[in-house]
């Protein structure tokens, strides 16, 4: 979940809510799905839990969003003048980086706040939704340090540059293997004979995306009043969605924006000759009916078009019984009507609708396994065991080399810690462990566990299985513990048991049994090695089974 | 304050001894008082000092030797390697590397026995090989005559009675730590001496004119009928009384039982499935795009390349790779990327229980129908005292014709009444990227203040029809742990999976208390 800072005062001014107070804040942000996580002064911590909706993860996205759940919808970037000014695309690129656009920002001159909500939108964007700058990547620039028309094109790596804070001129190649950012996001160009780079009417480099500015260009300061902005990327939707949620923040913040049209030798979903910031006007249409249905009340045209407005759609209409939604240019998150259904339910608020109790009658079912799994428990602690309950990963360590369990388990393949690293086979392990750490509790004890492991057959196919494992320890413990609670399972499931002599690495020679629960084999029981006491540092002797549950 | 109970049987025999002999250690009283057995001499006396009765005048500490496995083995053996080793010497066997071939003992224990006749000057290295310096009695016979022999013969041996030079052995050949290769165990002893003390004598004079009482009823007695006119002592009623050892079920197994037993109430049957999920169920069924973050290999357990969980049926998976793409059939238009058929087969440890819903909307479920599960599942994250790897959650769906957010919303409303026990709730706009629309449930903890309850929604198009369920479907799903850790008064989450028994033991659990919302009690 993205994490955003935004200063109070900032946020207050931009939403035009001058007494916002922390419990009013909190109840107003339910309205885009986002939480407060820390108010501390003038810093507040917001988490947006919409994944889908990268439009709101700067203060600008916020304030607008709570800006229009209060008065209703405004316009963005309506008035924009036509595009003067171009950026040319080499056919090269579609091979390498295909996607550029770029819009200016003018007549708005930066503050602190806005240079600081500007750096943080540009991190969310590229790094959260644009994928770690491979979808998209962004980068502002002084205008007034660019003579237009720009290009983007390819360059190769012996290409000289002065990247942004640094001391001088370097080839491409270098800004790769010399530089922080240059490290961080060499992996996007690897194995590329050619670089992507930003080229000005002189020729000159004054960006290599996706890693860096030049120094020239890209010392963006508080007091700038004309900035260009860059986005490029691999993914056509990523790299316009991005340019239009910046423009619409700036614009928010006072600057007039400029379009710049691309020229393409390729074709692009908007054709060969699109203009950056592009309108998204994505619409989604829905039955009245089935919203009514969905919200399960019936609903005013007016209450939904009210309802939308405040989730700043550009429009909503109910025509013929069909309702028709525009969402703003900066969204393209509605992929089907319900989208659409919940904005209107999040617009009105949920504490609107009235909770009704379901009238359906149904059966409840435990399922059998666990009826199964319930008696068996009643019985152990019957007959005076105690319950365990240890975590389904274990360690190899635990599970092969101190209990010497054999069999196929699933190893993770990306383990946190090797502590937790193998999917238990056995519980066998689990109750040793707990015998372990446990020599200063009262004996006697007598210990089972009752859960799921999973095995692996030839063909490498898992299945979980439920089992029962039982551990008795105590000084005077023999095979004849386990084997008697084992007999007094059986007795109570009317089942007959048969041991077959069987010998078994955890258990002590000539004293381990294949269990076979009406004639099937169920697992195994016996008296626990020395060898294996010994590794997990038990010092009483102890005697144990384990079996499937399908016999019982 | 006056002693008003009658002295037990026990006491009474006990207090006559120590009248007779004055003062007495524990074992002496134990085979010469007449006591039936130890444990019954360990009662009496306990209850004498506790009251007063009797009194400890003074305790003895005393050593005895054992032997240790190192020790035994010796005694079986008849020898110890000292001795050996000279009888060896003695016999002409010059050659030390000669002596160490012979297998009595193993390289080690002839080099160090060695040592030990070199350093006590009863052997000596010549130019023709080890030659016996002295003939007469020496440290290690005596040793053998002193400890092994009376040891062997069952007799005990006390530390401080054995020659000092014997002691000094013993007690360096008996390590603290190392049991396994000690020679010698010194175990120490603590006797305790009581008195009688003058109120004990009171209370035995005043017992003893009083007569016989009836102690414990036998059924000899209920059998001859001597109980009738009989005078039964009385029992000292504030004792504490004696502790059972009792099974007990897992205070978090009862806590998952009661949540069941709520949902079984509620008209909820019970879903299970596989811990190792394919990528299908767990992801791509609940419509979650194949770049989705939670999808990352940072944000789930993946499984070892070559193993995999049962393949999903071919046609459901061409509906859902279908919706992925273009929305298929849905009405949706889909996330627009290629969907890798590939992707669907890798196993991944279940991350969420809606994987079980999805198995359930598959699998042809009642219409209308309630499904709940206990699941338990997996997420990668750095195990602490609010983290563990693996969680239960408590997952569920709701099928109907005309169900609706109104519904979600009451259903939230009963979950909050009667699984948290809230009395104040309320709903939010949620993001879950199955549900549309999506609610989270925030509750009110008497102690916590708010906190979240649940994420619930109606399942999106995209998720249903695929699976060929066309009626409105609520789905929900909810940690359990830090729940029930509320429930148990726990702070740190490992202690739900404790090994530690003790521990285990001391948590208080009044199950009928676990789970909120009242019953039918009058």
């Amino acid at each position: 979940m993205p994490k955003i800072e935004v200063g109070a005062s900032d946020l207050k001014r931009l939403s035009g809510l001058d007494s916002l107070s922390p419990s009013d804040l909190e109840e107003r942000l339910t309205l885009l799905k986002a939480e407060i996580d820390d108010w501390r002064k003038d810093t507040i911590k917001i988490e947006l839990n919409d994944t889908n909706r990268p439009d709101l993860w700067s203060v600008e996205g916020v304030a607008r969003a709570l800006r229009c759940g209060e008065r209703g919808r405004t316009d963005h970037l309506r008035d924009m003048p036509a595009p003067s000014r171009k950026v040319t695309v080499n056919a090269a690129m579609k091979g390498i980086r295909p996607y550029v656009a770029c819009f200016r920002a003018t007549g708005y001159s930066l503050d602190d706040p806005a240079l600081e909500a500007l750096i943080q939108s540009q991190e969310k964007l590229a790094e959260s939704y644009g994928g770690k700058r491979g979808r998209a990547a962004i980068g502002f620039h002084r205008a007034e340090e660019i003579s237009f028309p720009v290009s983007y094109g390819p360059a190769p790596p012996s290409t000289v540059f002065h990247p942004l804070g640094e001391e001088g001129e370097m080839e491409l190649a270098e800004v790769l293997s010399r530089t922080e950012k240059g490290r961080q996001y060499a992996h996007l160009l690897e194995g590329m004979d050619l670089y992507p780079v930003l080229t000005d009417s002189s020729d000159e480099v004054f960006s290599f995306p996706p890693v860096i500015n030049s120094n020239a260009t890209g010392r963006v300061r508080p007091g700038d009043d004309d900035l260009f902005c860059d986005v490029t990327g691999t993914d056509w939707e990523t790299v316009q969605l991005a340019a239009t949620i910046l423009a619409c923040n700036l614009e928010d913040r006072g600057a007039e924006i400029e379009p710049l049209r691309t020229a393409y030798p390729y074709e692009t979903p908007a054709g060969r000759s699109p203009v950056a910031p592009l309108l998204f006007a994505d619409s989604l249409e829905a039955e009245k009916a089935r919203m009514e249905s969905v919200l399960g009340t019936t609903l005013s045209d007016s209450e939904i078009s009210g309802a939308l407005s405040r989730m700043d759609y550009v429009l909503a209409e109910v025509v013929d019984g069909s309702v028709r939604g525009v969402l703003p240019p900066y969204r393209c998150d509605g992929l089907h009507p319900v989208d659409m259904i919940e904005d209107v339910a999040i617009g009105r608020g949920y504490h609107s609708f009235q909770p009704v109790r379901l009238s359906g009658y149904t059966i409840g079912r435990v399922s059998p396994r666990q009826l199964l799994a319930d008696e068996l428990r009643t019985v152990l602690v019957g007959m005076g065991c105690e319950e365990i309950l240890r975590p389904v990963l274990v360690s190899e360590t635990k599970l092969r080399e101190l209990t010497d369990t054999t069999g196929r388990a699933v190893r993770l393949a990306n383990p946190m810690t090797a502590e937790y690293s193998v999917v238990r086979s056995s519980l066998l392990p689990g109750l040793l462990e707990t015998e372990s750490v446990s020599g200063h509790a009262a004996y006697p004890h007598r210990m089972f566990e009752l859960g799921e492991v999973v095995r692996v057959d030839d063909d490498g196919l898992t299945a979980s299985e439920e089992v029962l494992a039982f551990l008795a320890c105590g000084n005077d413990v023999d095979l004849g513990v386990a084997h008697s609670i084992l007999g007094g399972l059986c007795r109570a499931r009317m089942v007959n048991l048969e041991l077959e002599e069987s010998e078994d690495r955890r258990f002590v020679p000539g004293r381990s049994a294949l269990v076979r629960i009406d004639g099937e084999a169920a697992g195994m029981i016996g008296e626990v090695h020395p060898a294996v006491l010994d590794r997990w540092g038990i010092d009483r002797p102890g005697s144990a089974f384990e079996i499937g549950l399908a016999t019982l | 304050m006056e002693e008003l109970r009658d002295l037990h049987p026990l006491e009474r025999e006990l207090l006559r001894f120590l009248r007779e002999v004055g003062e007495s250690s524990d074992t002496e009283i134990v085979s010469r008082s007449g006591l039936p057995d130890e444990g019954s001499f360990r009662r009496a006396a306990e209850w004498l000092l506790s009251r007063g009765l009797v009194r400890e005048s003074r305790r003895e500490e005393s050593a005895t030797v054992e032997l240790g496995p190192v020790g035994r083995s010796y005694l079986e053996k008849g020898t110890i390697p000292e001795l050996a080793l000279m009888e060896e010497v003695r016999e002409g066997r010059t050659d030390f590397r000669e002596i160490q071939g012979l297998d009595m003992f193993d390289n080690a224990r002839w080099g160090s026995a060695l040592g030990s006749l070199l350093r006590a000057g009863l052997v000596r290295k010549t130019d023709r090989g080890l030659e016996l310096s002295s003939e007469g009695e020496n440290v290690f016979r005596l040793c053998w005559k002193v400890v092994y022999e009376p040891l062997s013969r069952g007799e005990e041996v006390s530390l401080s009675g054995l020659p000092e030079g014997v002691a000094d052995l013993v007690r360096s050949r008996s390590p603290k730590r190392t049991k396994s290769k000690a020679e010698f165990v010194i175990r120490t002893h603590v006797t305790r001496y009581l008195q009688i003390t003058e109120k004990g004598g009171k209370a035995l004079e005043r017992s003893e004119e009083g007569g016989e009482t009836v102690g414990a009823i036998t059924p000899e007695m209920l059998r001859a009928g001597t109980w009738k006119g009989a005078s039964f002592r009385a029992y000292k009623m504030d004792i504490p009384p004696s502790r059972i050892h009792s099974g007990r079920l897992h205070p978090y197994m009862r806590y998952l039982d009661a949540v069941r037993r709520k949902f079984v109430a509620m008209g909820f049957s019970e879903m299970r499935g596989p811990l190792v999920e394919s990528e299908f169920w767990n992801n791509d069924a609940l419509f979650m795009p194949q770049f989705h973050p939670a999808r990352q290999i940072h944000d789930a357990y993946y499984v070892e390349e070559g193993l995999s969980s049962p393949r999903p049926e071919p046609e459901i998976v061409s509906r859902v790779a279908e919706t992925h793409e273009n929305g298929g059939d849905t009405g949706s238009r889909g996330w627009s990327y290629r969907f890798d058929r590939n992707r669907t087969l890798r196993a991944v440890m279940r991350s969420q229980g809606t994987a079980l819903s999805a198995r359930c909307l598959a699998s042809g479920p009642e219409v209308p129908g309630k499904y709940f599960a206990l699941a338990r599942c997996f997420r990668y994250d750095q195990v602490d005292a609010t983290h563990l790897p693996d969680f239960f959650q408590i997952e569920g769906i709701v099928l109907g014709e005309g169900i609706n957010l109104r519904h979600l919303l009451g259903l939230l409303k009963m979950f909050a009444e009667e699984i948290a026990g809230a009395e104040e709730y309320r709903f939010q706009p949620g993001y879950f990227p199955f549900t549309e629309p999506s609610v989270e449930l925030h509750v009110k903890h008497p102690a916590l203040g708010w906190i979240e309850g649940g994420g619930a929604g109606l399942f999106r198009p995209e998720v249903c029809l695929p699976l060929g369920v066309e009626v409105p479907v609520i789905a929900w799903g909810l940690g359990l742990d830090r729940l029930a850790m509320l429930a148990m008064g726990l702070s740190d989450i490992r202690d739900l999976v404790t090994p530690d028994l003790s521990v285990l033991r001391r948590m208080k659990i009044r199950a009928d208390k676990l789970v909120g919302g009242g019953g039918g009690d009058a």
